[in-house]
């Protein structure tokens, strides 16, 4: 039996034999059978003279999901439930609750012209603030663009997500650059939310490493990266997980698995056992959870982040779930499923409801703390929009500005020429003359 | 025309599949034994000669446009005690690193094959000088190298990010252009990424064929958030570098692979910075501007000693009158954003333009700076801007000879552009 260290001394040139002996397909080995083969890629794969394909993590079945709380937010039989007291509970169902009177707010308002584009969390809001209120106040978020319930959970002002989607001068996570729903804030530790999809996957990896750097957060911060079961498709997923399981540092990497990106249900989006089964592909700690179980995903992700923080590695969580909203406000997504599907979704697996029979089930929450619950939450909302669809975009000189650190000649001649054509059209030509007055200042741009 | 050793060859060349592992294991032997490896760009007398290089070390320390760090040796400012020391171009990459990672705790150096040294030796002996947490290798995913970086310059760190080949960039176009270059901006300036520089090899090598060749300088250029780098010599490597790492944008640096081992100098040991998106006037003159950057400066050198001396078999295509010319030679440095300044300050001077590049004419530099320069200098125009560059096909092996822009075409570009 050779030790490790003794196989890495070997030459390369060693290996063709070493192969040889492994398959034993040429000619019987005249030392005694390996227990384990000696090839760099899979030091401790043991030899076995049995032909057998395997496909995938569980043989002949699924990655099992764990769940809390049953259908009708009873506590399942074995289940345990994971800490947690009374005020924090509110919290959740406040928070849980808050999106989707935004969302159904913003939906309405963007059918009305108000908004370029909106996009629900309908249906996922357990996944989401279930994960966000695992996760320490610090923790670095990247998101995919469906997660602004973790910003609601570490109270993002209501005028910033309304600034963020009029383009107001409020708009505080983009200068008004970006589409809406694209949110971010360093003081929430919420990296600025971009569209094109899972580009934030590989970036966590060097959020994670900057944490494990950093000897005042290391141990002590990590990092969450979601992402949709569709953007697990693209390139980066597999750059994000295969860096951050080679390189380390404190990570959680959560799917959001809603059965659809966009049009493509998930049987034409893979063919293998979801997204958990490529965790342990990547040596990672994974774990498939219910995500229309609040208490589920807040006891997953807390256990995840202990395993991050205190590993010092990347941990795949997949939360299972339903997307019951379209995809955007540019989709009708009865285009490609059955509106009654979706109906029987909201009233046989919602994580709303599922929430609520808990808390009443514990004694704290009643029909009158909901009516006071939505009524508050319907005026603060209302208070928000009014507000936001009465401020100014921000200057137009924000076109230019941030590109790099210090504006160019190239930018200082461009906006020089913008300054001329508005000086001669910007008052004669309809249609720049009414964008314009929309804008801080007239639209007149400094010097 | 240089020819890379065997080893060379392989660890270039295959590192691009599966032995690369193979190639580390050689390649670690190599360190332990302290071997120095046979030379990979071999030597081009062309390079190896060209007056652009400052050998002496009192040229060195009187570099135009040199910025001294900080060193308290010589917080007089005082030059003449300055120690110079004989590198070339990869090993004032690597002092460059090496300066970067001891002044900066955050500053880490990572890529494929870069803990052993690097397959162009431009991290040799950083990772057991700094530790495998600071100089380490990546798995072989150039989005996820990019990605990974961008992710710890979002964070206030200072990421140096090797991408093996600049032919092999394009697996992170979408982290470059959608992500890196924009981050700034789209985050209201929230966050930023200045902490990223992306180093590369680029340009010809004599036999790189399709994908050891390519200058993608041309496809960046239009990436608004970035800055393109390219050095032509070690101490302008080392400087260069430096301001890069030191930037607060993201920056692309292009080191042109062929100048490695023949471009030698008398590297300033102590640190020091040259500025960003400012061009040098290596020979100042009147009558015609030839602009280019990294190896067709040394090329464009030869031309021009062509033009005032020319071989006796070409003598009788070059006419007498133009041999006295004086050709105006600017390196350009930095890509984006450029010296316009200085390019339209010779040009209106000189009132005429030639721009070499080895990448194709179609979208490249060229077309960028011929147009400028023909809406700034116009009316000094006294013949129309002419570019010599690579052709617009791939950078095919056995024809390269006659792909690259050589002395011979930059003569020719001269002589009709001087008797237009």
């Amino acid at each position: 039996m050779l030790s490790l260290r003794t196989i890495r001394a070997r030459s390369w040139r060693s290996i063709p034999l070493a192969r040889t002996i492994a398959t034993s397909e040429t000619s019987a080995p005249h030392s005694p059978p390996q227990r384990h083969g000696f090839l760099p890629g899979a030091p401790a794969s043991a030899i076995t003279t049995k032909l057998h394909f395997f496909n995938s993590v569980l043989e002949q079945s699924q990655i099992p999901t764990y769940r809390v709380l049953d259908g009708s937010g009873n506590i399942v039989e074995g289940a345990v439930e994971p800490e947690i007291d009374e005020a924090f509970a509110r919290r959740l169902y406040h928070t849980m609750n808050l999106l989707p009177v935004l969302d159904t707010l913003l939906y309405n308002v963007q059918r009305q012209g108000k908004i370029s584009f909106y996009m629900t969390t309908h249906g996922e809001e357990a996944s989401v603030v279930g994960s966000a209120a695992a996760l320490g106040s610090r923790d670095e978020v990247l998101g995919q663009y469906r997660e602004m319930g973790v910003l609601l959970w570490r109270d993002y002002p209501l005028s910033s997500v309304m600034g963020q989607c009029f383009s107001n001068e409020n708009d505080d996570s983009t200068k008004g650059r970006q589409m809406p729903v694209h949110f971010g804030s360093p003081e929430h530790h919420f990296h600025t939310i971009s569209s094109p999809l899972a580009t934030q996957i590989p970036q966590a990896a060097g959020v994670a490493y900057a944490l494990k750097r950093d000897t005042e957060r290391r141990g002590k911060d990590c990092a969450i990266c979601y992402f949709g079961e569709g953007a697990a498709s693209e390139g980066d997923f597999h750059a994000g997980l295969g860096m951050a399981s080679v390189l380390g540092g404190p990570l959680i990497f959560f799917c959001r698995n809603n059965g659809f990106a966009i049009s493509t249900p998930t049987t034409d989006q893979y063919a293998g056992d979801g997204i958990a089964a490529r965790g342990p592909a990547y040596g990672m700690d994974t774990v498939r959870v219910d995500g229309n179980d609040v208490l589920a995903v807040l006891g997953a992700v807390r256990e995840a982040r202990r395993r991050a923080v205190t590993g010092g590695k990347a941990v795949l969580v997949e939360a299972m779930t339903y997307r019951v909203g379209h995809h955007s406000t540019s989709d009708d997504s009865y285009a490609y499923r059955a509106r009654q599907e979706v109906e029987d979704w909201k009233k046989i697996d919602n994580p709303l409801h599922r929430m609520r029979r808990y808390l009443e089930t514990k004694g704290w929450w009643d029909a009158a703390a909901e009516e006071a619950l939505k009524d508050s939450q319907k005026k603060i909302v209302m208070e928000a929009f009014r507000a936001a669809e009465n401020t100014p975009k921000p200057v137009l000189d924000n076109i230019f500005t941030d590109v790099w650190d210090e504006m160019p000649w190239i930018l200082k001649e461009q906006k020089e020429e913008l300054r001329e054509i508005l000086r001669k059209y910007g008052d004669v030509w309809e249609p720049y003359k009414t964008e314009r007055v929309k804008f801080r200042g007239n639209g007149v741009l400094e010097p | 025309m240089p020819s890379l050793s065997a080893p060379q060859i392989l660890r270039a060349l295959a590192s691009r599949n599966l032995a690369s592992r193979s190639i580390l294991l050689h390649s670690r032997r190599y360190t332990e034994a302290a071997i120095e490896p046979p030379p990979a760009g071999g030597h081009s007398p062309t390079i190896a000669h060209s007056p652009i290089l400052r050998t002496t070390r009192d040229s060195a320390l009187k570099t135009p446009g040199i910025v001294w760090g900080s060193d308290a040796d010589h917080e007089d400012g005082d030059k003449t005690g300055r120690d110079t020391r004989k590198m070339n171009m990869y090993q004032a990459v690597r002092d460059a690193m090496s300066t970067a990672l001891a002044n900066d705790e955050s500053a880490v150096v990572f890529g494929e094959d870069v803990a052993f040294g690097g397959v162009f030796r431009c991290s040799m002996g950083l990772s057991e000088e700094f530790g495998r947490e600071r100089v380490f290798n990546t798995p072989l995913t150039e989005q996820g190298i990019v990605g990974f970086g961008i992710g710890l310059a979002s964070m206030g760190h200072t990421a140096i990010a090797e991408i093996q080949f600049s032919d092999y960039i394009y697996p992170a176009f979408d982290q470059i252009v959608n992500e890196a270059a924009k981050f700034r901006y789209r985050s209201g300036g929230n966050f930023n990424v200045g902490g990223l520089t992306i180093r590369t090899p680029s340009m010809t090598v004599g036999h790189g064929g399709l994908y050891h060749s390519q200058s993608p300088e041309g496809f960046f250029m239009g990436a608004a958030g970035l800055k393109i780098v390219v050095p032509r010599s070690p101490i302008q490597a080392k400087g260069l570098l430096l301001s890069s790492i030191q930037d607060r944008n993201p920056v692309i640096f292009l080191e042109p692979k062929i100048l490695y081992r023949s471009s030698v100098e008398q590297v300033p040991t102590s640190s020091y910075t040259i500025p960003l998106s400012k061009a040098e006037i290596l020979t100042p003159g009147t009558d015609l501007t030839v602009l280019s950057y990294g190896t067709p400066l040394y090329t464009a050198r030869t031309a021009m000693s062509y033009l005032a001396e020319p071989p006796a078999s070409i003598e009788h295509l070059v006419p007498k009158p133009l041999r006295s010319a004086k050709i105006e030679l600017i390196d350009l440095r930095t890509i984006m954003p450029w010296d316009v300044k200085t390019v339209v300050e010779s040009v209106n001077k000189t009132g005429r333009l030639v721009v070499v590049h080895e990448a194709g004419k179609i979208g490249g530099v060229g077309s960028e700076i011929a147009s400028t320069v023909t809406e700034k200098c116009f009316l000094k125009l006294q013949a129309p801007v002419k570019r010599v560059t690579g052709w617009d096909t791939p950078v095919a092996l056995a024809y390269e000879k006659f792909y690259t822009p050589d002395a011979i075409r930059i003569l020719d570009a001269m002589v009709e552009t001087l008797t237009y």
